[in-house]
């Protein structure tokens, strides 16, 4: 069924349509909070906050943007609540100068990085822990933008900010991420 | 007038603003140029895109039970 059909259906308070439209979007949603959490318990918990707010405000929905576009602006709320709670944890701050993203001292050999080896244990722990060192927002345009794969329109949208202030975090952390790799790997 | 040469700070920069994006503007077409000729900047352009693409491969599945748990939260188990 199309999809517009089937939310219309849940909408409608049609069980299974909603039953059907929870198990297409689980995957993606509890990947991407993981992304963002790094946590599989929290994952989960973003996972299930998240359906219970779509379950709740379905009829809210106007099908002026993609049903993805509106579940990951809810993850991305529930997620920036959590990282407001759990205010210990501080993250790299950039300032308007960010050069020293740029400055090298450092040469890993990239060739030598098991990028390919997706269950590569010791590349999977430089990866979480580099990405826990940006702060949460940059964190979130990363990944919607360069790992989920949506436009800089859609990620202004779900991130409630300006196209220059996506594009702005974006460089910031993609610059920032390959420099902590860079450096792991040269250890 | 003679326009002065990118630098490789400033191809560092261009390709994390706009990695794949934009490539037929005059800004890009320079550092297009650059990256033919400076073999740093190329292997940067590469680590940059390494980084992204170990990042959407790492992916997690939901676990069966977490999805139980889930059905059952919503009231819709099977």
């Amino acid at each position: 069924m199309e999809e517009k059909a089937l939310i219309q259906k849940a909408q409608s308070g049609d069980k299974q349509a909603l039953a059907e439209l929870v198990k297409k979007y689980e995957q993606t949603i509890y990947n991407f909070a993981f992304k963002i959490c790094r946590d599989k318990n929290y994952a989960e918990h973003i996972m299930q906050e998240t359906f219970y707010s779509m379950v709740k405000s379905l009829h809210q929905f106007d099908h002026n943007s993609k049903l993805s576009t509106w579940l990951y602006r809810i993850v991305a709320n529930h997620c920036l609540m959590m990282a407001r709670k759990a205010k210990s944890r501080s993250f790299v701050s950039f300032d308007d100068d960010d050069e020293n993203l740029f400055e090298e001292k450092y040469a890993a050999d990239w060739n030598s990085i098991p990028y390919k080896d997706t269950e590569n244990k010791e590349l999977k722990r430089i990866l979480d822990m580099a990405i826990q060192n940006l702060s949460p927002d940059y964190r979130m345009v990363f990944l919607l933008r360069d790992v989920e794969g949506l436009s800089t329109e859609e990620t202004a949208q779900v991130t409630e900010l300006s196209i220059p202030a996506v594009k702005s975090r974006l460089h910031r952390a993609r610059a920032f991420l390959r420099k902590e790799i860079n450096e792991a790997f040269s250890r | 007038m003679s326009k002065e040469k990118i630098t490789c700070k400033e191809v560092m920069k261009h390709v994390c603003e706009s990695l794949g994006e934009n490539l037929n503007d005059e800004k890009c077409q320079e550092v297009r140029n650059h990256l033919d000729s400076c073999p740093h900047c190329k292997e940067y352009f590469k680590s940059v895109e390494i980084t992204i693409e170990c990042y959407r491969k790492y992916n997690v599945e939901v676990p069966e039970e977490a999805h139980g748990r889930l059905m059952k939260l919503l009231g819709l188990e099977e």
